[in-house]
C-alpha cells in the first residue's frame, strides 16, 4: 500500500499520538461516571475523539492523493527557538538589557540576510525602546541588570 | 428608542479622555500592524494583553477592539499598493485593488476602501447596539446543556467556515481543548497534565499560545518564503474617489455591509469570511459591465466594507454569549478574564458602561481611522519600506517581554519556544492554528458546562437532545458538517479558498 498523501499521513499520526498521549496520561486521574464526571472523563473523551480523527486522516492518506511533506527549513525555526530560549536564560541571570541584546543579535540570524552592524544598531534601539516603554513608562517589574 | 438611549449612554462613556486616547492608540497600532505584512491583529492583541492588566476594563477593551478593526483599514493599504495583503482579510482586496493601482488609480482605491469601511463600521455599530441586548437576554435563559451545545455549534461553525481540511480543523480543535485542560481542574482540584511542573498549575496560558502560534511561527514562515515587494510609491495622487466612483460603489458598499454584518455574527465569522463572501457575491451580482480581477472598483468597495462590518459584529457573540467567533475574540475574552470579568450575557447587565462604552467607541474609532488613513497614506507607505529583517527581531522582543510580564515567569518564555516548534511542525502539515485557539478557550468552559448538565440530569447525556434549544444547536452543527461534506458544497468551499 502506497502512501498517496504523505502530508496528511504524518498529520494523522501526530494527532493519534497526541490524542493517545492525553488519554493515557488521563488514566492516572479519577474517571468517575457520566453523572459525576471525574478529572479524567472529559480529556479521555476528547482524546479518544482526536485519536479517531487522526486515524481518519491517516487512513485517507492511503486512499487519496495529496501533497508531500514540504521542506522543513531548519535555520529560521531553529535560530528563533534558540534565540527565545537564550532570552529566557539571559533575563533570569543577566537582566533585561542583556536579554534583549541576545534576542535581537541571535534572532537576526534566523533570516537569510544578516547585516551585523545593522543588527547592533537595531539591538540598541530595541533596548532603549524596551527600557523606556516597558520599564519606565508602564512600570513593569523587569530586572534591568544581572541579579547577583 | 431604547437603542439610541443606550448608544447615547455609551457615547458618554466612550468620550471621556482616557477612553478616547486608548481608542486612538488602538486604531493607530491596528492600522500600523495592518499595514505591515508579517504581523497581524491577533499577534498584536496577544502581545498587548499582558499590558492591559494595569488598565481599567473599558479602555483596555476599547484599545484592543481598535486594533482589530483598525487592522482591517491598514491591511487594505498594503493590499492595494503592494499586492501583499497586510491582513488575511485583505486578500481579496489585492485582486482588484492592486490592479487599480497599476492603472494609476491607487488613490481612489484607497479612498473607496476607507470610505466603504467607515460607512460599514457605523452601520455595524448600530447593528450591534440593536441586536446584542435581545440576544443576551435570550442567553441568560440558557442552562449548562444549552451552553455546551452552543459551544459545540460555535466550534463546528468556526471550523466549517475556515480554510483547509475539515477533519484536520476539527482535530486541531480537539488538540486545543486538550491543551486547555492542562492545569488545575476547578471541580476536583487535581492538577492535570502538568508533569509535576508547578508553573503549569494555571495552565499553559493563552498569551504564550497565541504568540507562539500566531506570532513566532508566522515570522518563521515569512522568513522561509523570503520577501519580494513591488511598491507603488509614485503618484498616489488624489485620494478621493470621484463622484462617479461613489455612485458606482453605492450598492456594493450596501451589499458588503449587509453581508459582512451577518457573517460577522456567526461563530467562525469575522472579517476574513466576510470579505471573501462579499467579493464572491459582488462578482455575481454587480451590474455589468464587470471588470473583476482587472481593477473594478466595486471589487474593492464590497470586501472592504464587509471586512469592517464583520470585524465589528464578530464582537456580538463574544459580548452577549461569551463565545468567541475567531481567535481575536478569544483573546478579547482573555482580556476580560485578566480584568476579572467573566464573559457572558451578564456582562451587559452587570457592566453596562463597559458594554455600551465599547460599542460607542467603535463609532469613534471608525471616525479616527477615516481621518488617519486618508491623509496619512504617505506615512504608511514609508513604513512599508522597512525591511523585514529589521522588523521581525522587534516582533520577537515584544512577544518575549509580553509573555514574561503576564506572570513574571521565565518559564512562559521557554513555553513560547516549545510551542513555536510544535506550531511550526503542525503548520507545515497544513494544520491551522486558529481552530486550536478557539478550542483552547472553549475547552474548559465546555467541560464545566457538560459536567453541570450531567449533574443536573443525573448522568443522562440525552438531556442534550431532549432540551429543544440544545438539540437545535447540535442539530445545526451536524447539519453544517453534513452540508460541507457534500461534494457540491465542498467544491464551492474549495473554490472560494483557492482565490
Amino acid at each position: 500500500m502506497r502512501i498517496r498523501s504523505p502530508k496528511d499521513f504524518w498529520a494523522g499520526l501526530i494527532f493519534i499520538a497526541i490524542g493517545g498521549g492525553f488519554v493515557l496520561l488521563a488514566q492516572q486521574y479519577r474517571l468517575g461516571d457520566m453523572h459525576r464526571m471525574g478529572p479524567a472523563m472529559f480529556p479521555t473523551l476528547v482524546g479518544a475523539l482526536l485519536v479517531l480523527l487522526g486515524l481518519i486522516i491517516a487512513l485517507r492518506a492511503f486512499a487519496f492523493d495529496g501533497e508531500s511533506v514540504p521542506r522543513f527549513y531548519l535555520r529560521p525555526i531553529g535560530v528563533s527557538v534558540l534565540a527565545i530560549v537564550l532570552f529566557g536564560v539571559a533575563l533570569q541571570w543577566l537582566g533585561l538589557i542583556a536579554a534583549v541584546a541576545v534576542l535581537v543579535l541571535v534572532g537576526a540570524y534566523a533570516a537569510r540576510d544578516v547585516r551585523p552592524l545593522e543588527n547592533l544598531a537595531l539591538a540598541a534601539v530595541m533596548i532603549a525602546f524596551s527600557v523606556a516603554v516597558f520599564v519606565w513608562l508602564l512600570g513593569l517589574p523587569l530586572p534591568l541588570w544581572p541579579t547577583s | 428608542m431604547e437603542t439610541l438611549s443606550n448608544l447615547a449612554f455609551g457615547l458618554g462613556v466612550a468620550l471621556n479622555w482616557q477612553n478616547v486616547l486608548y481608542c486612538f492608540i488602538g486604531c493607530f497600532l491596528g492600522t500600523l500592524v495592518g499595514v505591515l505584512p508579517g504581523i497581524g491583529p491577533v499577534a498584536t492583541v496577544a502581545m498587548l494583553l499582558p499590558f492591559t492588566f494595569g488598565l481599567n476594563p473599558a479602555p483596555a477593551l476599547i484599545m484592543l477592539a481598535g486594533i482589530y478593526y483598525g487592522a482591517q483599514y491598514g491591511g487594505s493599504t498594503t493590499a492595494i499598493l503592494v499586492n501583499i495583503p497586510g491582513e488575511s482579510s485583505s486578500v481579496v482586496t489585492t485582486l482588484d485593488g492592486h490592479q487599480m493601482a497599476r492603472r494609476g488609480r491607487a488613490g481612489p482605491a484607497l479612498g473607496i476602501a476607507a470610505i466603504g469601511s467607515f460607512i460599514a463600521g457605523c452601520i455595524a455599530t448600530l447593528v450591534i447596539a440593536y441586536f446584542a441586548p435581545p440576544l443576551a437576554e435570550l442567553a441568560l435563559k440558557f442552562s449548562p446543556a444549552e451552553y455546551f451545545s452552543l459551544m459545540v455549534f460555535g466550534l463546528i461553525a468556526a471550523v466549517v467556515l475556515a480554510r483547509g481540511s475539515l477533519v484536520k480543523a476539527i482535530a486541531m480543535v480537539c488538540f486545543g481543548i486538550l491543551l486547555g485542560l492542562v492545569g488545575t481542574d476547578v471541580n476536583s482540584g487535581v492538577i492535570r497534565f502538568a508533569f509535576g511542573a508547578p508553573e503549569l498549575a494555571d495552565g499553559l496560558g493563552f498569551v504564550a499560545l497565541a504568540m507562539a502560534f500566531f506570532g513566532i511561527t508566522d515570522v518563521v514562515l515569512n522568513l522561509e518564503h523570503g520577501e519580494k515587494q513591488e511598491v507603488f510609491t509614485s503618484r498616489i495622487g488624489n485620494v478621493l474617489p470621484t463622484l462617479e466612483d461613489l455612485r458606482t460603489c453605492f450598492w456594493s458598499i450596501v451589499r458588503g455591509t449587509g453581508l459582512g454584518s451577518l457573517l460577522g455574527i456567526l461563530p467562525g465569522g469575522g472579517a476574513l469570511l466576510a470579505s471573501f463572501a462579499a467579493y464572491m457575491f459582488e462578482k455575481k451580482v454587480a451590474k455589468p459591465p464587470r471588470a473583476f480581477g482587472h481593477g473594478d472598483i466595486r471589487g474593492v468597495a464590497a470586501p472592504e466594507s464587509a471586512n469592517n462590518a464583520g470585524a465589528q459584529t464578530s464582537f456580538i457573540p463574544m459580548l452577549t454569549l461569551g463565545i468567541p467567533s475567531n481567535p481575536t475574540m478569544a483573546l478579547m475574552i482573555g482580556a476580560l478574564m485578566i480584568q476579572g470579568i467573566a464573559p457572558g450575557p451578564q456582562v451587559m447587565t452587570e457592566r453596562p458602561e463597559l458594554f455600551w462604552g465599547l460599542i460607542a467607541s467603535m463609532w469613534i474609532g471608525n471616525l479616527m481611522l477615516l481621518v488617519l488613513n486618508l491623509p496619512l497614506v504617505g506615512l504608511w507607505i514609508k513604513l512599508l519600506a522597512v525591511p523585514y529583517r529589521l522588523l521581525f527581531p522587534a516582533i520577537f522582543v515584544f512577544c518575549c517581554i509580553g509573555a514574561y510580564t503576564v506572570d513574571n515567569k521565565v518559564f512562559d518564555v521557554y513555553e513560547i519556544a516549545a510551542l513555536s516548534a510544535v506550531g511550526y511542525v503542525l503548520l507545515k502539515l497544513d494544520c491551522e492554528p486558529a481552530p486550536m485557539v478557539l478550542g483552547y478557550i472553549l475547552g474548559p468552559m465546555m467541560e464545566e458546562n457538560l459536567r453541570r448538565a450531567m449533574m443536573i440530569s443525573f448522568g443522562d447525556p440525552m438531556v442534550l437532545i431532549t432540551r429543544p434549544i440544545s438539540a437545535a444547536f447540535l442539530f445545526a452543527a451536524i447539519a453544517l458538517l453534513v452540508a460541507i461534506a457534500l461534494p457540491a458544497l465542498r467544491a464551492k468551499r474549495e473554490e472560494a479558498m483557492q482565490e
